[in-house]
C-alpha cells in the first residue's frame, strides 16, 4: 500500500470538509460542548461545595530528623520532629508531623496533624486530618481535612474518570456526520467512479477517506481534551489541592481509546454508507448503530476500566481486536466491484 | 490496442453483456452504440478495470483486465469520462484536476502546465479558481473531459460525452474530440448520438447485450442497403421501369413517386448504362444521385425501431 496515495485522497477530502458548513459546525460544536460545557456543569457545583471547607490541603513537605513516641513533653521548641502517641504541653512545634496525640497550649505551624485533640492551641499553615476535638483552639490559614471532604474528593476523582466516557463520545459521533458526507455525498455526486478509475488500490482509497475523517475527528477530540484539562484543573484544584489532569486514565483514554473508538465508528459508517443513498439517513442510521454499540460495550467494561490504567489498557486491547474485525469488514464493502454494482 | 474475447458480464440472472469479441486498433475512434441497458457502460467499466467480467476476458495494450498488477497498469494508461461528470462540486476546477493529476502520478512540475493547457483549450482557464458548483452543465462536462485527459492517457473511454448538453456546448465538446482524434489517440466512445458517431468514429459497434454489427459507418450502411442509385424522372412510365429491370446488373428496382431506385454493385461503372436505357425508353431524367442512408437507419434496422 502506498500511503502517499492515501494522503492525496485525505487532503482532498479535508479540503472539501473545509467548505462544508455542516461539517465545520459539527467539528466546532463538539469541542465546545464537551470541552467547555461538560466540565463546567460537572465541576462548578463541586467547587461551590468545596468553598465551605477550610480549603484544600496545603503542600507541606516535611523532613523529620528525630522521632518521639509515647512521651509527654512540656515547654519545648521542636522543628522537623515526628510525634506519635504523645501529650504535648505549652510548646512550639514547626515543620513537624504529629499523630495520635493531644496538644494543649501549643503553637503549631507548617506541620501535619493527624488524629489529634487540640485544646487552647494555635495552628497556622498546617494540614489537619481526622481532627478529634478543637476546644479553644484557633486554626488559621490551615486545611482541616474531614472524612466527609475526603469522601468528596474520592467522588470527585471517580467522577473525573467517569467524565472520560463523555469524551469518548466525540470520536464516536463526529465520524457519523463526516463519513456520511464523505462516502454518501461522493456516491450521490457520482464522483466515486472517476476516483475508482485512477491507478490506486481499493485499500489506498479507503485508507485515504478514513484518514481524512480520522484526522478531523481526532483534532476535535484532542482540542476538547486540552480545553477540558485546563478547565477541570482550574475548577477541581480548590477541592483537591492539586491539578488532577492529565492522569494515566485520561492519557490512555485520549491517546489510545479515542483513536480506537474513532476507527470503529468510521468503519461502521463505511458499511452504513454502502446501504443508504441519503446523507441524513446515513447520519441517523450511523448514529443508531454506532452509539448503542459503543455504549453497550463501554458499560460492559466501564466499571473496571475506570479503576486502573492496567484495566484501561486491557480495555484498549479489546477494542483493538474489535477494530481490526470491523475494519476488515469495511474493506470487504469498499471494493470497486461492490461500490459500482451493489452500493445503493 | 483493445481486444475483447467472449467478454460477458451478468448481474445475478440479468445478462448485461454477452460474448463480446472485437478489437480496437491503436489510434482508432471506436463508437459503441446501442439502446439504454445495452451494456455499453458495463463494457466500459470492465475495460477500465472497475468491474470484473463473469466470463471471457479483454486485453488493453497487452494487459489483461481483472488481474493485478495488469488492472493497475490499465488504469494508468486509460482516461475515463463517465456518464455523469462526477466532479467535486465544492472545489475549484483547478483543484479537481490537480487532485486527479496527483493520483495519476503526474509530476508536480508538469501538473500546472498540463492543467493550464487543457483548461485553455476548453476556454476554462480564467475560471480555474471558481468552485465547480457555480458552473453550467456544459462547463462541468469540459472539466470532466479535462480530468479524463489530465494524465495524457493513451486510451480514452468516453461515456455519452455530449448527453444533456445544449447544442453549442455539444459542438464544443465534439470539436474537441475531433482534435483528439487528429492527435491519433485511441478513443472508445459510447453514444446515443448517431450523428456524432458517424462524424467521429472510424468504426462503430452496435450492441444490444450482444454485439449485433460492427464496421465503419459506411460499411454498415452498405451491408444493409448496398448502394442505391436514385433516378428522378419527369414522368415515370412502365416502359422505363421494364427496361431498367431488364438490365442484368440492376437489383431490386423499385419506384417512389416519379423516381426509380436501383440497387447497383458498382454504380460508378453502371450508372451511365442505366441512364442510356432510360433515355432510350423515352424517359426524361431530371436528377441522378446516390441514395444516402444514415447510421440512424442502420441502428433502427438493427435494434428494431
Amino acid at each position: 500500500m502506498r500511503i502517499g496515495k492515501s494522503w492525496i485522497v485525505a487532503k482532498k477530502d479535508m479540503a472539501e470538509f473545509k467548505t462544508n458548513k455542516y461539517i465545520i459546525f459539527t467539528i466546532l460544536l463538539m469541542p465546545t460542548i464537551m470541552g467547555v460545557i461538560v466540565p463546567i456543569s460537572y465541576f462548578l457545583p463541586i467547587q461551590f461545595f468545596a468553598e465551605e471547607d477550610s480549603g484544600p490541603p496545603l503542600d507541606i513537605k516535611l523532613t523529620t530528623n528525630w522521632n518521639l513516641d509515647n512521651h509527654t513533653v512540656y515547654r519545648g521548641n521542636y522543628i522537623n520532629a515526628s510525634f506519635q502517641n504523645m501529650e504535648i504541653f505549652s510548646s512550639v512545634i514547626e515543620a513537624s508531623l504529629v499523630r495520635n496525640s493531644t496538644l494543649r497550649f501549643v503553637v503549631v505551624s507548617n506541620s501535619i496533624l493527624d488524629n489529634v485533640s487540640l485544646e487552647y492551641s494555635i495552628i497556622t499553615n498546617s494540614n489537619i486530618y481526622n481532627l478529634k476535638s478543637r476546644e479553644g483552639t484557633v486554626v488559621k490559614d490551615s486545611s482541616i481535612v474531614t472524612e466527609e471532604s475526603s469522601e468528596r474528593k474520592e467522588i470527585t476523582l471517580t467522577m473525573l474518570n467517569f467524565l472520560l466516557f463523555f469524551y469518548m463520545i466525540i470520536p464516536a459521533v463526529i465520524p457519523t456526520f463526516v463519513a456520511s458526507y464523505s462516502f454518501v455525498g461522493e456516491k450521490n455526486n457520482r464522483s466515486l467512479e472517476p476516483l475508482l478509475a485512477t491507478p490506486t488500490t481499493d485499500l489506498e482509497l479507503l485508507t485515504g477517506k478514513m484518514l481524512s475523517i480520522f484526522v478531523v475527528t481526532m483534532a476535535a477530540t484532542w482540542v476538547s481534551y486540552v480545553i477540558s484539562t485546563v478547565l477541570v484543573n482550574t475548577l477541581a484544584f480548590p477541592l483537591l489541592g492539586h491539578y488532577p489532569l492529565p492522569n494515566a486514565l485520561w492519557i490512555i483514554g485520549f491517546l489510545a481509546l479515542a483513536p480506537l473508538f474513532c476507527i470503529l465508528s468510521i468503519s461502521l459508517n463505511v458499511m452504513v454508507s454502502s446501504k443508504v443513498t441519503d446523507v441524513r439517513a446515513s447520519q441517523q442510521i450511523g448514529g443508531l448503530i454506532v452509539l448503542p454499540v459503543l455504549v453497550f460495550v463501554f458499560l460492559t467494561f466501564a466499571g473496571p476500566a475506570f479503576t486502573s490504567a492496567w484495566m484501561m489498557g486491557i480495555y484498549c486491547v479489546i477494542f483493538l481486536v474489535i477494530d481490526v474485525a470491523v475494519v476488515f469488514l469495511s474493506t470487504k464493502v469498499f471494493r470497486r466491484e461492490e461500490i459500482l454494482t451493489r452500493w445503493k | 490496442m483493445i481486444r475483447m474475447e467472449n467478454l460477458t458480464r451478468t448481474f445475478g440472472e440479468v445478462v448485461a453483456v454477452e460474448g463480446l469479441t472485437l478489437e480496437v486498433d491503436e489510434g482508432e475512434v471506436f463508437g459503441f452504440i446501442g439502446p439504454n441497458g445495452a451494456g455499453k457502460t458495463t463494457t466500459t467499466r470492465m475495460l477500465c478495470c472497475l468491474i470484473k467480467p463473469t466470463y471471457g476476458t479483454a486485453f488493453v495494450k497487452g494487459n489483461e483486465i481483472g488481474k493485478e498488477p495488469d488492472a493497475l497498469n490499465i488504469r494508468r494508461i486509460v482516461g475515463l469520462l463517465p456518464e455523469a461528470p462526477g466532479l467535486y462540486e465544492r472545489l475549484s476546477s483547478y483543484k479537481n484536476l490537480d487532485f486527479f493529476a496527483q493520483l495519476y502520478d503526474v509530476p508536480a512540475v508538469k501538473r500546472r502546465e498540463r492543467i493550464k493547457e487543457l483548461l485553455e483549450m476548453l476556454g476554462m482557464w480564467k475560471r480555474r479558481d471558481e468552485p465547480v458548483n457555480t458552473f453550467s452543465k456544459g462547463m462541468k462536462q469540459k472539466i470532466a473531459i479535462s480530468r479524463a485527459l489530465v494524465h495524457d492517457p493513451e486510451i480514452l473511454f468516453l461515456d455519452e460525452p455530449t448527453a444533456g448538453l445544449d447544442p453549442r456546448a455539444a459542438k464544443t465538446v465534439r470539436d474537441f474530440l475531433s482534435e483528439l482524434k487528429q492527435e491519433g489517440r485511441t478513443i472508445f466512445l459510447n453514444t446515443h448520438n448517431l450523428v456524432e458517431a458517424e462524424r467521429l468514429c472510424d468504426r462503430v459497434g452496435v450492441i444490444n447485450t450482444k454485439l449485433i454489427a460492427i464496421g465503419s459507418p459506411k460499411e454498415l450502411k452498405e451491408r444493409f442497403w448496398g448502394r442505391t442509385t436514385v433516378v428522378q424522372l419527369k414522368k415515370l412510365s412502365p416502359n422505363v421501369v421494364a427496361a431498367v429491370k431488364a438490365l442484368p446488373f440492376a437489383k431490386n428496382v423499385r419506384t417512389e413517386d416519379n423516381s426509380l431506385l436501383i440497387d447497383l454493385a458498382k454504380p460508378e461503372d453502371e450508372n451511365s448504362e442505366v441512364a442510356e436505357v432510360i433515355i432510350r425508353s423515352g424517359g426524361e431524367i431530371q436528377f441522378m444521385s446516390e441514395l444516402k442512408h444514415t447510421l440512424e437507419e442502420v441502428y433502427l434496422e438493427l435494434i428494431g425501431g
